[in-house]
């Protein structure tokens, strides 16, 4: 039994413009120890998820169906009351702008040892030690003294780094991180990701990690779930999706990444706009961009499929194995090692 | 190739004041201290570094928009670091910027026509009719359509809005465009569209960036040469495939190696150096190299005693560094790092069989 079970989860909002349905269908499985990468544009579905999973969306707006059963329980459509006692403490949550999320007027501390008070019977004297030994836990120097600075007084990364101490302070199962290192510099965001990998090892917590970079997914992830327009459109293994990817807008992600390791002359654009939620294509929702896009495309919604002689891989696509085969080999031959232009 | 822009030995300090009526001076901030580099027409310049390495206060220099304390800026054959208001007038017609955040850098209460059309008014060029017609032949060129003339800000996607800017940016064709980490706020995919955009315009119309940005993988997709700054001052600098195939100094290799790879088994086979902290403040700067409270190859007596000055790499033309104990080889050995900070994560037993 998995310690997550979502089961065609659908999230529609009520707009003044319309029904926007922002998640539709989406079904995965997390277990203990388990990192899930969660990839796509902006606007593809991937954070309303799960929000959708921690019961975080306004109520009079946004309308949930499915199942989302963690450990075990039934937790889609829990009251605040009920749900209490998962977030924040089974379940814990970073977000990508560690500035915003945390109280300008209030000592870390503060916030730190909150979070433990809600959710423990002890006093604040304990609440406080605890919250010292998860600042050193994140490798912040000096925690005995930070502990009574203000948000301002530390930098992006350490911010973030307050932000997963405040997520882990609890020992959550789950840590869902909702792009943790998207506003951070290169060497801050390897700090992150080797801290994420650490504790998760000290933990065995699982870890969801979404993010629109592929880099990040690569680095980190075990499982990999690719999302657009509220749908999932790809999930494999990590090293399986990197090596074979399935479909059409996976190339595309893969290829708008410029990499150090890979020299191009021009990036692989995916063409236009990722599609309005509101008024979604007919047929399969990247038809528009496609450029393999024939007339079942716009007429058919492709199913969840398995890879050939794969039962880890699923992806939607219309087009045959031949033709997939076929134009991932040629994309893959258009990508030189890097360095092979100056041996030329 | 012609050199459009030489800069001498650039120094921006600011003074950091105490008192509010009789503001003591008590410190400076060295925000860039001593940079030297030319840049030929056509060509591009990535500026590498952290946040707080005086990367974007180097570009505001340069276009004056902000008063060096020292040096000299050389823009096309003229001495420019001193030039007074009117004087500047007829050379920001050559030289404009893109800016980072393009929800900030345009007017929320102006059309797109008219924002794309002020550099155009400012400098006073063509009618009316001229500039509407030129503003939407530069949306086409940049990938939106003539329509989107009478439109706000807020009705376009982030990616739009840059691509606003650009259309900005290239109204009254400059020759030196200064693009300040105009894709860092993108999806990979919208920042693939730019990254594209711009390399086309470079070709069409002969232009000269100069890119700011710290994602490596981007300053490599886009640059001819590459510079890499850490608390004001280069540590390194060179062509493109020279930098990235051997990096001299640990900070670029540290850079370098903190960069995710698109690819699992590279990525758990490779070297990696964490830097530990943060970038120390500039304020207080730590002594001889900048860098060598947080260097794996920090060597005490010579890193913390000797300030490095930028040598060039045997045999090279135009690659520099400044370091007394540089990367013998990349990837680097276990070997070369001395110090805890650095690390390789494990291979794991799939990467070592392939």
């Amino acid at each position: 039994m998995a310690l997550l079970e979502v089961q065609d989860l659908h999230t529609r909002f009520r707009t003044d413009d319309g029904i926007v349905q922002a998640v539709s269908g989406v079904s995965f499985e997390l277990d203990r120890g388990q990192t899930l990468g969660v990839v796509g544009e902006s606007g593809s579905g991937k954070s309303v998820t799960f929000l959708s999973v921690m019961g975080l969306h306004d109520k009079r707006q946004a309308e949930m169906t499915g199942s989302v059963r963690f450990d075990n329980q039934e937790i889609l459509g829990l009251s605040t009351n009920q749900l209490r006692h998962i977030r924040g403490k089974r379940i814990g949550m970073i977000f990508q702008d560690p500035m915003t999320s945390l109280n300008p007027v209030k000592k870390i501390g503060w916030q730190l040892e909150e979070a433990v008070l809600i959710h423990n019977d002890v006093p604040r004297s304990e609440a406080r030690r605890r919250a010292i030994e998860v600042l050193e836990e994140v490798e912040i120097p000096k925690a005995e003294t930070r502990v009574d600075d203000y948000a301002h007084q530390f930098s992006g990364g350490m911010r973030q780094r307050v932000m997963i101490a405040m997520a882990l302070i609890n020992q959550p199962e789950i840590l869902i991180a909702d792009e943790p290192t998207t506003a951070l510099d290169v060497t801050t965001q390897a700090q992150i990701l080797r801290l994420m990998e650490k504790l998760q090892e000290d933990h065995g917590m699982a870890i969801v990690m979404i993010t629109h970079d592929l880099g990040v997914v690569a680095e980190l992830a075990d499982d990999v779930v690719v999302m657009y327009g509220g749908r999932i459109v790809e999930s494999s293994k990590v090293d399986d999706l990197f090596v074979k990817p399935e479909m059409p807008y996976t190339w595309g992600l893969l290829g708008s990444l410029p990499r150090v390791d890979v020299d191009v002359e021009r990036l692989e654009q995916i063409p236009g706009q990722p599609p309005s939620l509101l008024r979604p294509p007919r047929g399969c929702a990247f038809n528009p961009r496609c450029a393999y896009t024939f007339d079942r495309c716009r007429e058919e919604l492709p199913e969840l499929r398995p890879a050939e002689g794969k039962n880890d891989h699923y992806f939607r696509c219309h087009l045959d194995e031949g033709d997939r085969a076929r134009i991932w080999a040629e994309k893959q031959a258009a990508m030189a090692p890097a360095g092979a232009e100056s041996a030329a | 190739m012609s050199e459009l822009l030489a800069v001498e030995n650039l120094e921006k300090y600011f003074p950091v004041t105490r008192g509010l009526i009789f503001q003591k001076e008590i410190a400076q901030v060295k925000a860039v201290d001593g940079v030297n580099f030319t840049l030929n027409a056509g060509e591009t310049l990535g500026v590498v570094g952290e946040s707080g390495c005086g990367k974007s206060t180097m570009a505001r220099c340069i276009a004056r928009l902000l008063e060096p304390t020292g040096g000299k800026i050389i823009f096309n054959g003229q001495d420019i670091t001193h030039l007074g208001r009117k004087e500047m007038r007829p050379i920001r017609r050559d030289m404009m910027m893109v800016f980072q955040d393009p929800y900030a850098s345009l007017n929320a209460r102006k059309r797109v026509g008219a924002i794309i059309a002020e550099p155009l008014e400012v400098h006073q060029i063509g009618s009316d009719a001229d500039r509407k017609r030129r503003v939407q032949e530069l949306l086409e060129i940049v990938g939106l359509s003539p329509e989107h003339y009478n439109r706000f800000p807020h009705e376009f996607s982030g990616g739009q809005r840059q691509r606003i800017g650009i259309a900005r940016a290239l109204s009254i064709n400059p020759k030196l465009i200064i693009c300040d980490e105009p894709v860092s706020a993108l999806d990979v995919s919208v920042q693939a569209q730019i990254l594209n955009l711009l390399k086309d315009l470079q070709r069409d119309f002969d232009l000269t960036y100069i890119f700011i940005a710290h994602d490596l993988n981007v300053v490599r997709h886009v640059s001819d040469r590459v510079m890499v700054m850490y608390l004001g001052k280069p540590v390194e600098t060179g062509s493109r495939t020279e930098l990235y195939a051997a990096p001299k100094h640990p900070y670029s290799g540290a850079l370098l190696s903190a960069v995710p790879i698109a690819d699992p088994k590279l990525g758990r086979a490779r070297k990696q150096i964490v830097l530990v902290g943060d970038v120390p403040s500039p304020i207080n700067p730590p002594a001889a190299c900048r860098f060598h409270p947080r260097c794996p190859r920090f060597v005490d007596g010579v890193c913390n005693v000797d300030e490095p000055v930028l040598t060039p790499v045997p045999g090279s033309t135009d690659h520099e560094f400044a370091c007394h104990f540089p990367l013998e080889r990349w990837p680097m050995g276990d070997d070369e790092l001395r110090h805890e900070g650095a690390f390789s994560r494990e291979a794991a037993p799939a990467a070592a069989v392939d």
